[in-house]
Parts: C-alpha cells; structure tokens; sequence
C-alpha cells in the first residue's frame, strides 16, 4: 500500500482591504451626485434645447416655479400647469396664482420681487405660455425666466 | 495551583460580512436613485404683456420678430420687420446675423436701449419662440465657448387665441 502524505488544507483570508476602498469610494461618489433638490422640476415637462440657457451665476432669493405641459407625452389635449400635484388649465391658474402672491406678502416678500420660473414643454402652443404669464401679471408678478436645457454642440 | 499557558492577545475577529452587504446596499440604492439631469438654463425677458404702452416714446424703433404657424404648430414662416427669412435652421441663424447688423458690434451700448418684440401665433410651438429669443440675445463663440450678447431686452407681443381649435 502506498504511503499517503496528510495534507494540511489551510484557509486563507481574501485580503479585503481594497474592494472595500472601492465600494466606500463609489459609495461617496454617488451620495455627492445624488440630487434630492431638484423636486420643483416635473418630469413630464420636456424643455426646448438650446445653446445659450446657461444656468444663472445667481439664484435669485424668491421663485415660483410654474410647470406647463401635456399630461400624457405628445399634443393630445390642452396643456395644463402641472401645480401641487394636480394638473390645472391655464385659464383656471389665476386664483391660485394670486393665492400664491398672498403667501409671498404674508412672508413679507413683494411678488413683484419674485421671479417666476416657467418651464414649459416645447411642443406647447406660445399664446398658452403667454397666456400663463398674463394670468401671473394679474396676480403681481414681473419677473420671468423661461427654463431650456443647456444643448452641447 | 496549575495556571493555563496563556498565548498571548488573541486576534479578535471583526465580522465583515454585515457591513459590507449594507455598504453594497447603500451603493445600489444611491446608483439607483442617480438621475443624471442635464443642466439648466434661462432667459430673462421683458413681460408688458397687456400693458400699456411706456409713456416715453422709445428713440430706437423696436425690433420686430415674427413668428407665423402652421396648423399643426410647426413654422410656416419668420420674419424680421416685415421681410421673410424662412422656416428652416438656417432662417434662425438668418435672424442672428440680421440682429448683429442692427447692432453693429455685440456690447455696443446701443443694445441696451433696444428692444426685440417677439410676435408670435397663438399656436406656434414654444421651442421656436424659445430659439428665436436665443437668436436674439446672442451667439456662442465657437472658439471660446462664451455667450456673446447681442440684444438682452425681449418682450412679447400679445397674441390672441384663435376662435375655432
């Protein structure tokens, strides 16, 4: 009979050390992109493109960000204010836009200081992004910014 | 008395598996959540929308940007002052070089006085009012990617809904 040697079978420890530097770096990389802010934004809403929206330097101390799209994707119906979660046509817009203006003067700020942001979806008809801002000049707003998104070429 | 050979400190185990499974949770989370957003950007504009007319009399004639429909929405024409420049790319960048003669060099302090009216159909899609306003107040300069300004005052001219949709 042949003589059989014993193998010792000794574990040994994969050296952790690196992936776990990698995953805690992904880790930080990913908390710092993350971008909770950005909640006035609808994602039904579709901005026109263009070269020269660059984002403004200074953010302005009081906005109102009005959203203006269709509900579903594509021309299909009246556009509507997408507005503390409901969807509201613009000529139904002027009530809530003066209310709007009410609680900025009860924080002692003067709508006319504040900058209403309108961002509008590019397939919507301009007299009804137009007819948006007259129903805001109603209600005592005077600064607007119309959103596009920044195009590289 | 019989005293156990101590071995000196142990090693004392730290269990890695627990934290590792959070921290690989927590990545999935935060990578599933990332929403790349592409940045954005906006133009200021004049807004006498409804309002009466300023009671000085401008020195500088204002200058007039037409916008003309389609039924669908899509172009069908663009103006400056009266004259046709087309509906296609190249009718924008028509309007570009049209403002840039007007204002014969970019920060010429002329451009402060004057003022581009935009009169657009009620029914023309917003994204060509919007590039007809960008024509209007600049260009990017190809070499320093830097906005160059042209005319910074935009304003609206009302338009009216039409009768039948």
């Amino acid at each position: 009979m042949p003589k059989t040697r014993q193998v010792t079978i000794t574990f040994e420890e994969p050296d952790m050390t690196p992936m776990i530097d990698i995953v805690f770096q992904l880790l930080t990389f990913f908390m710092v992109a993350i971008n909770f802010e950005n909640t006035q934004a609808d994602e039904r809403v579709k901005l026109p493109k263009d070269m020269l929206a660059k984002p403004p330097e200074v953010r302005p101390d009081d906005e109102l960000v009005l959203n203006m799209g269709y509900e579903k994707l594509g021309r299909q119906g009246q556009p509507v204010v997408f507005y503390t979660g409901e969807e509201i046509p613009v000529s139904k817009m002027l009530p809530r836009l003066q209310q709007e203006a009410r609680i900025f003067r009860q924080t002692k700020v003067d709508p006319k200081a504040v900058t209403v942001v309108i961002r509008s979806s590019a397939d919507v008809p301009t007299g009804e992004v137009q007819e948006l801002i007259k129903s805001c000049q109603a209600a005592e707003f005077e600064k607007f910014a119309l959103k596009a998104t920044q195009e590289e070429k | 008395m019989k005293l156990s050979k101590s071995k000196g400190p142990s090693k004392v185990e730290i269990p890695m598996a627990p934290m590792i499974d959070i921290v690989f949770q927590l990545l999935v989370f935060f990578m599933l959540n990332l929403k790349i957003i592409a940045p954005e950007g906006d133009f200021n504009i004049n807004m006498p929308i409804g309002m009466a007319a300023s009671s000085e009399p401008n020195q500088l004639p204002d200058l007039k940007v037409g916008l003309r429909a389609n039924p669908d929405g899509s172009l069908a024409q663009l103006t400056f002052g009266g004259r046709n420049l087309g509906n296609d790319d190249a009718a924008f960048d028509r309007l570009n070089a049209e403002i840039l003669k007007v204002i014969v060099k970019p920060g010429n302090p002329l451009t402060k006085d004057i003022e581009v009216e935009i009169d657009a159909d009620f029914n023309v899609r917003y994204e060509y009012t919007i590039r007809a306003v960008s024509k209007c107040t600049g260009r990017l300069d190809p070499q320093t990617k830097r906005i160059v300004r042209y005319i910074e005052k935009v304003k609206f001219k009302p338009s009216k809904r039409p009768e039948a949709e």
